[in-house]
């Protein structure tokens, strides 16, 4: 249209250059460490047998992992996203609190409240897993499914299917591209797990990403690291492309805006449906329980000594700083994250909704999303941890990692924002005598204002959490706190346990507050958008 | 007006992280290392006291800053991928099972110390060709919960060959030596002593029950009798794990501790420094590895460490003298067989214990 | 004179708790067809559902066949229903879909798909057993969801509204066709409409909906 301003032609610019730089080139260094060994082909690497190994090892964990999840996730969509009742919103934002919690954390409230009980391994690792991805499947499919009106059911009854059946041969179908989307994210998600694998698991619960660790810090074989990062790339689009097309071909069944429906008025139904609730909220809530108590059990009873204890460098695992150092050291990242983040992450945002060619720039800013943790941290390491292009001294290269990781939750969260804004309120604002650009911060500027404030604060959650990247690229400044946290469990003694748990808890505090900014400036536009023409 | 406002604080809040970022967080620009600082790279576990450092200072007029690169493997990985170009001038902490690594990339620069002459005979000619300096070592050994043997009226094995006798079944926990420095050690120990039938041991092991255990902390204190709530009489340590039970206990402190160490089938771990290729104050890194070198850092070492000094002659402390393994003939294989061969190996260990 | 298939007794209907039509009494005999009706948002896809047993815990009693089933899961009542949308199972084909009543009463799979295809022929639909859901036009699928509910014979059928989705003409049609096929199938069927024409077309005896209780 005419009113468009000149410049958002060229939004695109910025956010590609940095992916180009930041992301597509350490991923061809990556390809090209491949061969870096000494008489080494590109297949060598790719045939050794521990990939195939590890790659079966996690497949069956995140198999497994993803079962579980669904299978809880079911109830929990069904009761979080179809029934009114008091505390449902609470529930609702419940259920999604172990998605933002950082899995150091998680990994750690889980062998707080099962470790004596539920020995390390694949148990407890899978436990783990279902745990974090509860709100994926309950939002994924409560979204889906609270369109159902029941009727189809209702059919199967009078046919003579008993509820249950009904649930098999009618609901379930209907649910079929919810189930699968949900369930490769989580399956991916728990391929990829590190830390979680790291701190709850044992042999059994490999994953590439944990192998692409030891063949950097053990082996010190970067060939093989690169080799296992590449292939574990490659696995993860396939699944996520599987995914997606799994999703797409489920059979249309009539869907109305059903909304909330009343709790059911059989007692048994209603009591299900409370219980579940209520489930909900016991499962939520007791590794965080637990957490914080183990923060604060010492000797033989209660003690504040492990708080206490946060600003005295004898209470960390380096020289360099105590634990307290860790979470300013995170909160600096956390800063800078949410700022290149919300930078970047808007531009590409703004390209996905502007005209032309521009919006493959959208798409390519949710690569990062395939990309591991572990496989970000070994290319920016590779690219850019020596010369010719060494930014060791810049201190960036965790910043950068994290932004990278960010960017594609800023666009997801930006561009629908953007997109449900009315457009014609710029044409409104150029007949009322506005140029271009003013028309369009008219119309974008209180939408962008909210999103971008919000999508940041995400960013900045996501950086205080991440783990995989921040401990390949170690910094001479001092760890960051899920760093300091597993450094921490590598070493005897209840101090050390409870400093980590403290920390995880001061972790958990960070996390919540951002994510409360981004739930109170509603990521979602559509439903703040005051005096619309 | 909602633009510019808007912009300003966008603009302001991005500069203002930066800054913080500089002054908080620690360093973010490298200082230029002049003739009074020296930047040592070290891993986690390195220790050595405030006076020390401080004397170091007065003595030599360098300032010792430490920089930490995490656990030895991934702060030897970062030096690799940095051969020329180091951050730092010195680094101490890499061990014989990574030190060829470091020696291929050419990490090091050459430097033999004076202070050499008052290495331990053995150590002595451990230089790798005069590029790195043996600063301490380690003994990785079978750990003993005597009261536990005592009371199923076992006595304590005593060889390697020991662990796979019918007596001392499902008592072993190992680590992973994938995962874990000392379980990796013990590895290397079975392969020195029994070279091409190291696998034929392990399987033996694995017939007797050994347990496999992720990393040396959820061993010792999660299944070893002698460290914690565990039922396994017999644990992959340190030689020097006696002393450190009696060091670390609650006061009152015990007589004496209720583990041993078993002196065969020992692994011996060097610890070394050696002066970065490129650094930016050389001068200064030689004089770093004198001081760690010296009376006092060596006899430091042993309580702040739990290792051995390298220094002959440094006076121990009792708990050592007492209390500590003491190994004639330990295992060792030479670095660059390591090297070559330490993938294969971890391989076939995992074939071997079904993982 | 043979039994009513279907017998109400002071039956109450109620919406969301509140009872807005009481004392019911209605029979309905084999291969009759009774049209109920009533202007748009009366309450009577409720009488319906309340019969299936969709809408529970209701006041007065519903006899089928000589039972008593009240107080019955929707599945045990053999009440079928048809509603304006065929509602036909999109993810099974059109053979599948008809098939789905027996093979829940028992019936084996092969037995299942001769039936299906015999009604299938029966509504007029031959060889039809293979098409996917999404290939029927509107008259085609209110036909397989007639076969589908007459499948598992059922004693007594519901039909809320089925032809007010389809255009004049044929809705006309297809109002007569099904008529003469429920009749034939012995199957007591209540029809509810708001069309007096359809319901005198298709219908044995009209009855108001307001009439029917207090």
């Amino acid at each position: 249209m005419s009113s468009t301003p000149v410049w958002l032609r060229w939004t695109w610019v910025v956010p590609a250059a940095f992916l180009t730089v930041f992301l597509v080139y350490p991923l061809v260094v990556l390809v090209a460490t491949v061969t870096s060994g000494a008489g080494v082909s590109l297949i060598d690497p790719l045939l050794a047998p521990t990939i195939w190994q590890v790659t079966a090892l996690a497949t069956v964990q995140a198999l497994v992992s993803t079962a579980l999840a669904v299978v809880v996730g079911l109830p929990l969509a069904n009761v979080v996203s179809r029934y009114r009742f008091r505390g449902r919103a609470v529930a609702q934002a419940l259920v999604t609190v172990p998605f933002v919690l950082p899995t150091v954390v998680v990994a750690l409230a889980f062998r707080s409240l099962l470790g004596s009980g539920v020995p390390q391994g694949f148990v407890l690792v899978v436990l783990a897993h279902a745990y974090v991805n509860l709100a994926v499947v309950a939002r994924i499919v409560g979204a889906q499914w609270v369109q159902h009106s029941g009727d189809y059911e209702s059919v199967a009854r009078t046919l003579g299917a008993s509820r249950w059946r009904a649930f098999v041969d009618v609901t379930l179908p209907s649910l079929r591209s919810a189930i699968a989307s949900s369930a490769a994210v989580v399956f991916v998600f728990s391929f990829t797990s590190l830390g979680i694998v790291l701190l709850l698991g044992d042999p059994t619960t490999r994953t590439l990403e944990s192998q692409i660790l030891r063949q950097t810090s053990v082996l010190l074989d970067f060939p093989g690291a690169a080799a296992t990062a590449l292939v574990q790339l490659v696995i993860v689009t396939a699944v996520l492309l599987g995914g997606a097309v799994a999703a797409r071909r489920s059979p249309a069944r009539r869907l109305q805006p059903v909304g909330l429906r009343p709790l059911p008025s059989r007692l048994g139904a209603r009591t299900a449906v409370l219980l579940t609730a209520i489930a909900a909220f016991v499962i939520v809530l007791a590794p965080v329980a637990a957490l914080v108590a183990a923060s604060l059990r010492g000797g033989s009873g209660w003690t504040l000594s492990w708080w206490a204890s946060l600003g005295s460098i004898d209470a960390g695992t380096t020289r360099l700083g105590s634990p307290l150092q860790a979470v300013l050291t995170s909160l600096g990242y956390a800063g800078l994250t949410a700022a290149v983040a919300a930078v970047i992450g808007g531009l590409a945002a703004i390209a996905v909704i502007a005209p032309g060619r521009a919006r493959a720039v959208g798409l390519l800013a949710l690569v990062p999303l395939g990309v591991s943790a572990a496989t970000l941290g070994l290319g920016i390491l590779l690219a850019f941890g020596r010369p010719p292009w060494d930014l060791r001294a810049t201190g960036l290269l965790i910043p950068i990692a994290h932004s990278l990781v960010a960017v594609p939750l800023v666009v997801a969260v930006v561009a629908p924002g953007l997109r449900s804004t009315d457009t014609r309120l710029m044409s409104v604002a150029s007949t009322l005598g506005a140029h271009a650009t003013r028309a369009f911060w008219t119309a974008y500027g209180p939408v962008l204002r909210v999103v971008i404030v919000g999508s940041a604060a995400l960013a900045g959650a996501v950086s205080l959490g991440e783990f995989g990247a921040a401990t390949f690229l170690g910094r001479a400044a001092g760890p960051t706190v899920p760093v300091q946290i597993v450094r921490l469990l590598g070493r005897p003694g209840e101090q050390s346990l409870g400093v980590a748990a403290a920390l995880a808890v001061v972790l958990v505090l960070l996390t919540l507050v951002l994510v409360l900014i981004v739930d109170r400036l509603g990521a979602t536009p559509s439903t703040r958008r005051s005096g619309t023409a | 007006m909602h633009v510019r406002s808007s912009a300003v604080l966008v603009t302001g809040l991005v500069i203002a992280t930066l800054l913080s970022a500089c002054g908080g967080s620690g360093d973010e620009e490298v200082p230029s290392a002049g003739p009074s600082t020296v930047r040592l790279l070290a891993h986690d576990s390195f220790v050595v006291s405030e006076d020390l450092v401080a004397q170091l200072l007065d003595d030599t007029g360098v300032t010792l800053e430490i920089v930490s690169g995490s656990d030895a493997g991934t702060m030897v990985a970062g030096a690799v991928l940095a051969a020329g170009n180091p951050t730092a001038d010195v680094m101490f902490g890499v061990d014989n099972t990574l030190v060829s690594r470091a020696l291929e990339a050419d990490v090091f620069k050459p430097y033999t110390s004076p202070e050499l002459d008052w290495v331990l005979p053995a150590l002595r000619d451990d230089t790798s060709a005069g590029m790195v300096t043996p600063i301490d070592y380690g003994d990785v050994c079978i750990n003993v919960a005597d009261s536990v043997l005592a009371d199923a009226g076992v006595p304590a094995p005593t060889t390697l060959d020991d662990l796979v006798d019918p007596t001392y079944r499902d008592m072993l926990v190992v680590e992973d030596p994938g995962t874990s420095s000392p379980g990796l050690a013990f590895m290397l120990a079975t392969i020195a002593r029994y070279g091409d039938g190291w696998q034929e041991y392990w399987a033996a092991l694995r017939d007797n029950g050994v347990s496999v255990a992720a990393s040396w902390t959820d061993a010792y204190f999660g299944e070893f009798a002698g460290g914690g709530d565990g039922d396994r009489a017999l644990v992959v340590s340190y030689a020097t794990s006696p002393p450190a039970e009696i060091v670390y206990a609650e006061d009152p402190k015990p007589e004496a501790p209720s583990t041993s160490s078993m002196t065969d089938g020992c692994y011996r771990q060097v610890e070394y420094a050696g002066v970065l290729a490129g650094a930016a104050n050389p001068t200064g890194a030689q004089q770093v590895i004198d001081w760690l070198l010296s009376e006092s850092v060596q006899a430091d070492v042993p309580l702040s460490m739990f290792v051995f000094p390298a220094r002959e002659g440094t006076p121990l402390p009792q708990v050592f003298t007492d209390f500590a393994g003491s190994v004639d003939d330990a295992l060792q294989l030479p670095p660059d067989e390591v090297a070559a061969n330490l993938s294969t190996w971890l391989t076939d260990w995992g074939t071997v214990m079904g993982r | 004179m043979s039994a009513p298939r279907l017998a109400i007794g002071g039956l109450s209907l109620g919406y969301d708790g509140e009872v807005f039509l009481r004392g019911i009494d209605l029979t309905v005999d084999a291969g009759e067809i009774v049209a109920i009706l009533g202007p748009s948002g009366s309450g009577k896809s409720t009488l319906l559902s309340t019969i299936a047993g969709v809408v529970p815990e209701v006041e007065g009693t519903i006899t089928v066949d000589g039972r008593d089933v009240t107080h019955a899961p929707i599945h045990e009542r053999g009440v079928g229903l048809i509603f304006q949308e065929p509602l036909l199972f999109p993810h099974l084909d059109v053979g599948r879909n008809v098939a789905y009543g027996l093979r829940r009463h028992g019936v084996g799979r092969t037995e299942a798909g001769r039936r299906s295809v015999e009604l299938l022929t029966w509504l007029g639909l031959p060889g039809y057993e293979s098409r996917r859901i999404n290939e029927l036009s509107g008259g085609q699928a209110q036909r397989v969801a007639l076969a589908r509910a007459l499948a598992p014979r059922p004693a007594v059928l519901g039909l809320d509204e089925p032809f007010s989705a389809l255009d004049t003409e044929l809705r006309q049609r297809l109002a007569v066709e099904v008529a003469a096929m429920i009749r034939e199938s012995g199957v007591a069927a209540l029809h509810v409409t708001h069309d007096p024409r359809e319901a005198e077309t298709v219908a044995d005896r009209v009855i108001e909906l307001s009439a029917l209780g207090h």
